[in-house]
């Protein structure tokens, strides 16, 4: 589904990613964990098509695509989805209008009609239901004076409405209480499927208990260092990062 | 367009006052060229805009003269008697504008340089910056003042030093009959140079009534930072007005405190900041009270012309008897001034029936990737805050006295220097106390 | 950037949407301002002597009155002599139906989306339309008639209400108020005019739609609504004119009065012309609009939405002279292109325990420039007067403009005033979140300056809501970048 292969990127000049290689299959679930500063949420902006990240080099196909070659809406009406590290603010527009023109949008990408308004609510209710999403934020502003678990749960309630082929969650626990993660998670898992596929992007193990990956990739200076199973979250979750770290730099050129 | 006021006396007989007095006078070309902008914008009428809730030309009718008398002879007990002295802090006394040495103490030579304005026209930095500021022929004052000054104080702070202790101005004035003295200032904090001035004021024995209007040009160069202290706190007959022109070089810092708290009829600051290079730092912090028939009037502009400028304004005013207060204060934001920050707050209380108050907070924004922001509140007393004062046992008087003054304090609360601090906020008190009990 | 600014050069060029003209025959004054000229277009209108009378002071104070100086614009030379004042379609003017309107007038309105035959049947808008100058077609005129509801052409009014048109006409905005205030008084075309009886609650919006249509013809219209003891109206002023080269001149007065315990509700949604992406063309929108709360517990409220004209300058304002009386003001202007908006509202605050509220949301994009100018007063009297200010920009590109100019004056030391207001640029992170859930750039600043303005936008009727947010879009389309 996604293939992301030697993929360099930059922010004003200076490199941030610096080949990256990734493959995402249907069905999967990739956790990518990593010191701060290590680029994994820049990985997420290059892959949602955030206008300040640059790319140098590499690509990334989704689907069969270019994405590198879509603008940040095709990408998102393609199915490529972002749950933010920081949910945005925006006053005055209603949570409910605003997933109404996502939905159509995205349907009208597909050449689809737009949804008629009562079969809307029927899958709002549904959805709410399923992400025990609270229906009275649906008719507040989108996210606005929203707590910090809210907001992260109203992404992943528009991730149920959205339907997206591949989820990209970037440090959608930070900040998140237990009882939140626990809701998000339960969220998350009920989304899964064999056609849909997720990366989360997360500093801590502890997401990776709720949500268990398939693939577990350590970012560090702009490159994955190291993949393997779930078991390799809970070495680092012991050890930290350090002893990546100094295994790193034997094996990196001087520069 | 330009309304001249020209129906009174002192306009009239400034022409053949000012021929009379260029002859021997300093820097005659930058006088001349000044006098006649000066003649051209007149004295301003409430028809100009900056002026429109403050009449001046009531106070220059009089028979208002600008020959000033000969300093007196004043000594060390006398300069202690007008309390205006402070502990710790390099001492400059000036006299209707005249730097009185004997009275002084200055600053060590290999730090700052201190000499008279009259004096000042071999140094380097005078050259470059004397009557250079933006904005200074917008003024009609300040015009008038580079035309006839008399005499002031050229500081420059050398590049790298750090001056320990604040320079303490004290301003005295002296007349024997109704006068206009017109001191002019230049200082230059050069690169990397840290300074503190703190400007006093008090008249000495006088006959008739002072107008200064004094004019300060500073020069914040880059990486310098010179804090500002206008106390202005005594001077019943008397009348200022005010002009301080700042400019600010790259990652400077200039702070600016202006505390009104005076018996002067009328008080006219004009504080003027511009931004000239990008990543500078500006604080402007005020407090004024408007007693009697007094008018206070604040103007403050801070010009962004340059890219990460952040600034930050807060003045506070306490209106009571008859008293009018006016504040106006303009951010400007040029087209390259992207990435600003500037944000203006303005809180008033009115205490009296016939206290009036005109306020008017301006954004004239160019750039669009900014964040600017104003606030302005007229108000009284919070009932709230009142009532819970009662309900722990504190009387009424002793409760308003408490939350008017709570209200002055988070603007002193902001000066550095101790001994100013408790200068400030015990007047404020006196006068708020007194005000209280009335 | 670069897509966006794609999008931008390509949508800058929008063509204005409702620019077509209508091809009518016209009844037009020569060119000219002078004392002939004022007794033609009075005679025209079979007027009668005071009211000619009245005119010619106008003239007279027009004449003495000199250009403001104040304004935060370049003031265009405005060649008074150059233009028409008056035009009419020079067919029969009353109509008993619609069916005997002229065709293509009609169907002028339905472009404009305001087909009168459908809004008669569905809306239950009442719609007194005025097509350079001259009422055309005015509906529910019976069922208004059976409540004692005056809703007519000012023409009308002054032919069939006189005595209700001389006690008010000129008592809100006084003829020597500005100049084009004066000229207006001299010159005046055609308007509205609106009397509630007392205690009567108006069952429907009053909707006019001006429009500007015959080339070089000015518009000044004049509104008198009066509410009297008690009563209710809500008043809906849509505006939208053909494109243009020249530039033309709007100047029109509105007067509102609401007696003791009375509320008067005035909406505009503006959409003139605004010229093209060059500053050609375009309408000077110079407009004097004030109520006065005359009566006890009255209240006044203005919502506006501007989007259109090349130049718009104007503040309604509320003299609150009734003591516990209301004044209002909700505001949304938008400025793109070249256009200039310099508008805000004055609240004089003069009876005892009157409140007054401002919400106003300037939006600037490509080069526009947006000045909200503002004067809260508050008299010696008015003892307990509130005022809550909030004032907020939105900036869209790097060339526009947005200014704050809020006057402030207390006479009073029972009065609380607040006022805030905030600049800033529209958020590129709240774009990018739309963005990234499939909303285009174009439509995410949409939804974001909708978003914005909301507060404004919920003031108005809904019907008026919805049209002003299509007139948001179209106004902002071309400009993210």
């Amino acid at each position: 589904m996604l293939n992301i292969k030697n993929l360099h990127a930059a922010v004003e000049g200076n490199a941030i990613l610096k080949g990256i290689n990734l493959n995402v299959k249907a069905g999967e679930v990739h956790a990518i964990m990593g010191p701060n500063g290590s680029g994994k949420s820049s990985l997420a902006s290059v892959l949602a098509g955030r206008e300040a990240y640059e790319v140098t080099e590499g690509s990334v196909e989704f689907e069969g695509k270019d994405l590198l070659d879509m603008s940040p809406e095709v990408r998102a009406r393609e199915g490529v989805f972002l749950a933010f590290q920081y949910p945005v603010e925006i006053p005055g527009v209603s949570n409910i209008n605003f997933l109404k023109t996502a939905v159509n949008e995205i349907r009208a990408h597909h050449g689809q009609p737009p949804m008629q308004a009562k079969a809307f609510l029927d899958m709002l209710k549904q959805k709410q239901k399923l992400m025990e999403f609270d229906a009275n934020l649906m008719n507040r502003s989108l996210n606005e004076g929203f707590s910090g678990g809210e907001k992260k749960r109203n992404d992943i309630f528009q991730m149920a409405m959205l339907e997206p082929k591949l989820a990209i969650m970037d440090e959608t626990d930070s900040g998140l209480d237990i009882d939140a993660l626990r809701v998000v998670s339960a969220g998350v898992n009920k989304l899964r499927s064999k056609d849909n596929a997720f990366v989360i992007i997360t500093h801590y193990q502890r997401l990776l208990e709720y949500i268990v990956p398939d693939y577990v990739h350590v970012l560090y200076n702009g490159r994955i260092v190291k993949s393997g199973t779930k078991e390799l979250a809970l070495e680092l979750e012991e050890k930290g990062y350090d002893w990546l770290k100094a295994d790193i730099r034997l094996e990196e050129p001087v520069q | 367009m330009t309304t001249i006021a020209t129906n009174i006396s002192l306009y009239d007989s400034l022409p053949e006052l000012f021929a009379e007095q260029i002859g021997g006078a300093s820097y005659p070309e930058a006088r001349k060229a000044a006098f006649e902008r000066f003649q051209q914008l007149g004295f301003p009428t409430v028809k100009t805009e900056d002026w429109k809730y403050t009449n001046v030309i009531p106070y220059l009718k009089n028979g208002i003269g600008i020959q000033l008398p000969a300093a007196p002879s004043l000594s060390a007990a006398q300069l202690e008697a007008t309390g205006l002295l402070l502990p710790d802090v390099y001492r400059l006394v000036l006299v209707n504008g005249e730097l009185q040495p004997q009275l002084s103490e200055l600053p060590p030579a290999s730090k700052v340089t201190i000499r008279k304005m009259s004096e000042a026209a071999e140094e380097a930095a005078f050259q470059q910056y004397f009557a250079k500021s933006k904005k200074l022929d917008e003024h009609h004052f300040a015009q008038l003042n580079t035309a006839l000054f008399t005499d002031g104080l050229f500081i420059e702070a050398k590049a790298k030093t750090q001056v320990e202790q604040p320079i303490h101005i004290i301003h005295l004035y002296h007349s024997t009959g109704n006068l206009l003295v017109q001191p002019r200032h230049l200082w230059v904090a050069q690169p990397g140079a840290e300074m503190q001035i703190i400007e006093s004021v008090a008249g000495l024995e006088q006959s008739g009534t002072v107008l200064v209007n004094s004019v300060v040009e500073a020069v914040v160069t880059e990486r310098a930072q010179l804090s500002h202290y206008q106390l202005q706190t005594s001077g019943q007959h008397s009348r200022f007005i005010n002009q301080t022109l700042v400019q600010q070089h790259g990652k400077s810092l200039y702070n600016n405190y202006t505390f009104t708290l005076t018996e002067a009829d009328l008080v006219r600051n004009n504080l003027n900041v511009s931004l000239d290079d990008e990543r500078t730092e500006t604080h402007l912090y005020g407090f004024y009270l408007a007693m009697g028939n007094q008018l206070v009037d604040n103007h403050t502009s801070v010009d962004h012309r340059m890219p990460n400028c952040e600034s930050n304004e807060l003045y506070r005013g306490v209106m009571l008897d008859k008293g009018t207060g006016v504040f106006n204060g303009k951010i400007f934001v040029h087209e390259d001034a992207q990435k600003t920050n500037a944000f203006q707050q303005n809180n008033n209380m009115v205490l009296s029936p016939d206290a009036n108050i005109y306020t008017k907070p301006q954004l004239e924004i160019f750039a669009d990737d900014v964040k600017c922001s104003h606030g302005t509140t007229i108000g009284q007393v919070s009932e709230d805050a009142l009532f819970y004062l009662k309900a722990r046992g504190i009387g009424d008087v002793t409760a308003r006295s408490m939350l008017v003054k709570a209200f002055a304090f988070d603007i002193t609360a902001q000066v550095k220097i101790p001994a100013v601090r408790k200068r400030v906020e015990q007047l404020a008190s006196q006068y708020l106390t007194a005000a209280a009990n009335n | 950037m670069s897509a966006e600014q794609d999008i931008l050069q390509e949508l800058a060029g929008r063509e204005y949407e409702f620019g077509f003209e209508t091809q009518i025959e016209m009844d037009i004054a020569p060119p000219g301002l002078n004392e002939e000229t004022i007794r033609f277009i009075s005679m025209k209108k079979n007027e009668p002597e005071w009211l000619l009378e009245w005119r010619l002071k106008g003239y007279q104070l027009f004449k003495k009155l000199s250009m403001p100086t104040w304004q935060n614009f370049e003031l265009p030379e405005v060649d008074f002599q150059g233009v028409s004042y008056y035009a009419a379609p020079k067919n029969k003017v009353k109509y008993e139906s619609l069916d005997e309107v002229d065709p293509e007038l009609l169907r002028t309105f339905e472009k404009l989306g305001i087909p009168l035959e459908e809004q008669k049947m569905l809306s239950g808008v009442a719609v007194d339309a005025v097509f350079d100058s001259i009422s055309v077609a005015t509906t529910f005129k019976k069922q208004l008639n059976e409540l004692g509801i005056i809703f007519c052409s000012f023409g009308e009014a002054v032919q069939d209400h006189p005595e209700l048109v001389k006690k008010y006409l000129g008592t809100v905005v006084p003829q020597s108020d500005n100049i084009y205030a004066a000229l207006n008084c001299a010159v005046f075309s055609d308007g509205s005019f609106v009397y509630i009886p007392k205690g009567v609650r108006c069952p429907m919006e009053l909707s006019t739609y001006f429009r500007i249509n015959a080339k070089n013809t000015g518009q000044f219209e004049r509104t008198l609504i009066i509410a009297d003891e008690g009563s209710y109206v809500s008043y809906l002023e849509g505006c939208t004119a053909p494109m243009r080269d020249e530039n033309q001149l709007h100047a029109a007065v509105v007067e509102l009065i609401a007696l003791d315990n009375a509320e008067i509700k005035y909406s505009t949604v503006q959409n003139w012309y605004p010229g093209d992406k060059d500053g050609k063309g375009g309408i000077y929108n110079f407009v004097t609009k004030r109520g006065i709360c005359k009566g006890h517990h009255s209240k006044i409220s203005w919502t506006q939405v501007e989007t259109g004209s090349a130049i718009t300058w104007k503040y309604p304002g509320v003299i609150l002279q009734g003591d516990n009386s209301i004044g209002e003001f909700y505001s949304v202007a938008v400025t793109s292109k070249k256009q200039v908006a310099d508008t805000g509202t004055k609240m004089v605050h003069i009876g005892k325990n009157t409140k007054s509220r401002i919400i106003s949301k300037g939006i600037s994009a490509v080069h526009g420039q947006n000045t909200y100018r503002g004067l809260v007063k508050i008299g010696p009297n008015a003892s307990n007067a509130r005022n809550f200010t909030q004032c907020d920009s939105l900036l869209i590109g790097d060339r526009c403009g947005a200014h704050t100019f809020p006057y402030i004056e207390s006479k009073n030391n029972t009065a609380m005033v607040e006022h805030e207001a905030t600049t800033s640029k529209i958020g590129e992170d709240q774009v990018f979140y739309l963005n990234q859930r499939g909303i285009d750039s174009e439509q995410a600043v949409n939804m974001i300056v909708n978003g914005y303005a909301k507060e404004v936008l919920n003031q108005l009727p809904m019907e008026f809501a919805v049209e002003a947010q299509k007139l948001l879009s179209i106004t902002l389309e071309g400009s993210v970048g």
